[in-house]
């Protein structure tokens, strides 16, 4: 089990993940709204992992990432998008990200993925 | 070709049969005793080990053939390719997403899609995925990136089992946009267009989607019971959900309360 921060500009999204990671056991050690404040929570919680949202205002997802991955470069960091955004992940995975999820999801296919990116 | 074993449904009974897999025909031997051609075929389902041939006529003729994996295979591959259907040869990939996870080990088969009247198949060397029209979530024309280079796709989305999955196709445009023609015809029912929901209604219908309980939804939206049960019956109406169970809240009765304060009294000495 994981302590992970979640990042997502909607509350609404925020929540869902924080309950299908609680239900999967994992403890939900922060969350961010948009790509600057991933970072700095990232910084100052340093958590097993991250899933994070690509389309947020001010600093997106991508950006968020690389940011991350320049503090720490083993970081695991999910990206998490919406339906017809799939081109993203060639340049995520290319950034670094572990893992790719896509909106709208299903709760065990997100824990398992999420397992999968722990154990890596 | 070659002749398999099978099992046959005749008269509400199973009995042991063999069909002997030709060119543009299959003959089934007693004590069914019939010759099918595959041209004559004209929808072709698969549940679980089992094979379900409608041919032409008046009424339609129904086969339910049950064999081991290996022979359903052979069976599913001739037959698709050959029967009555709109028949490409294309490329697909399937499953590409899976419950939103991309399936990492994704791969692009060629083969040959069918559309037939209750399902639509891949079928490759290795592969053969029956996806039934009636499971078809949505379907658009997209691109996606395939070596470096941005290409049309039909991306189809369905269930399989209780996942939603995402298969993609891929062929000259001018072929996809036939087969969309195609494909929107064929799900024509399971149209949404015209349907709005309020924003709320929308969330709720995420939730479900993500698998969270009445219980779950009331919690993460601050909503009643009351509230979410309008919603439902909302959604119901359009026939956007259905019905699994029905729950039940209960109170204890005065004989209920007695019981359990009992229960919970420490033993006497």
């Amino acid at each position: 089990m994981g302590r992970i921060l979640i990042v997502d500009d909607t509350l609404f999204m925020r929540t869902l993940l924080k309950n299908i990671l609680f239900s999967g056991g994992h403890t939900i050690v922060g969350e961010a709204g948009d790509g600057d404040e991933a970072i700095a929570k990232y910084q100052e919680l340093k958590p097993d992992l991250v899933t994070m949202d690509v389309v947020m205002p001010k600093v997106n997802g991508i950006e968020a990432l690389k940011g991350i991955k320049t503090f720490d470069p083993n970081a695991k960091v999910v990206m998490c998008t919406a339906v017809g955004q799939e081109q993203m992940v060639k340049l995520a995975i290319k950034t670094g990200a572990k893992g790719y999820i896509v909106k709208p999801f299903q709760a065990p296919k997100v824990l398992e993925e999420i397992k999968n990116v722990l154990g890596s | 070709m070659a002749v398999v074993p099978v099992k046959i449904e005749k008269d509400g009974k199973w009995v042991v049969s063999k069909i002997d897999l030709q060119q543009e025909s299959m003959t089934i031997a007693e004590p069914i005793g019939k010759a099918i051609t595959y041209k004559s075929v004209v929808d072709l389902e698969e549940k679980k080990n089992l094979l379900i041939i409608t041919v032409k006529g008046d009424p339609p003729l129904i086969y339910r053939i049950a064999s081991v994996e290996k022979v359903l295979q052979a069976m599913k591959r001739v037959i698709i390719m050959a029967c009555s259907a709109y028949r490409l040869m294309a490329y697909f990939m399937s499953p590409a997403v899976r419950g939103g996870v991309m399936v990492t080990n994704a791969t692009w088969e060629k083969g040959a899609i069918a559309v037939l009247k209750t399902s639509i198949w891949f079928v490759s060397q290795n592969k053969q995925v029956s996806v039934p029209l009636n499971e078809v979530t949505g379907m658009e024309l997209t691109k996606r990136e395939v070596q470096g280079k941005q290409v049309d796709v039909v991306k189809i989305d369905h269930l399989e089992n209780t996942d939603v999955v995402t298969s993609f196709i891929l062929c000259p445009i001018s072929t996809l946009q036939i087969l969309m023609n195609f494909l929107k015809d064929a799900t024509k029912d399971l149209e949404t267009s015209g349907e709005e929901l309020d924003p709320l209604s929308a969330q709720v219908g995420m939730l479900i989607y993500s698998g969270m309980d009445s219980h779950a939804i009331e919690n993460m939206l601050n909503i009643s019971h009351k509230n979410l049960d309008e919603i439902y019956e909302k959604l119901l109406k359009i026939g956007l959900i259905e019905v699994v169970f029905v729950r039940k809240e209960v109170q204890l009765t005065p004989r209920g309360v007695r019981f359990i304060t009992e229960a919970v009294k420490p033993p006497s000495p």
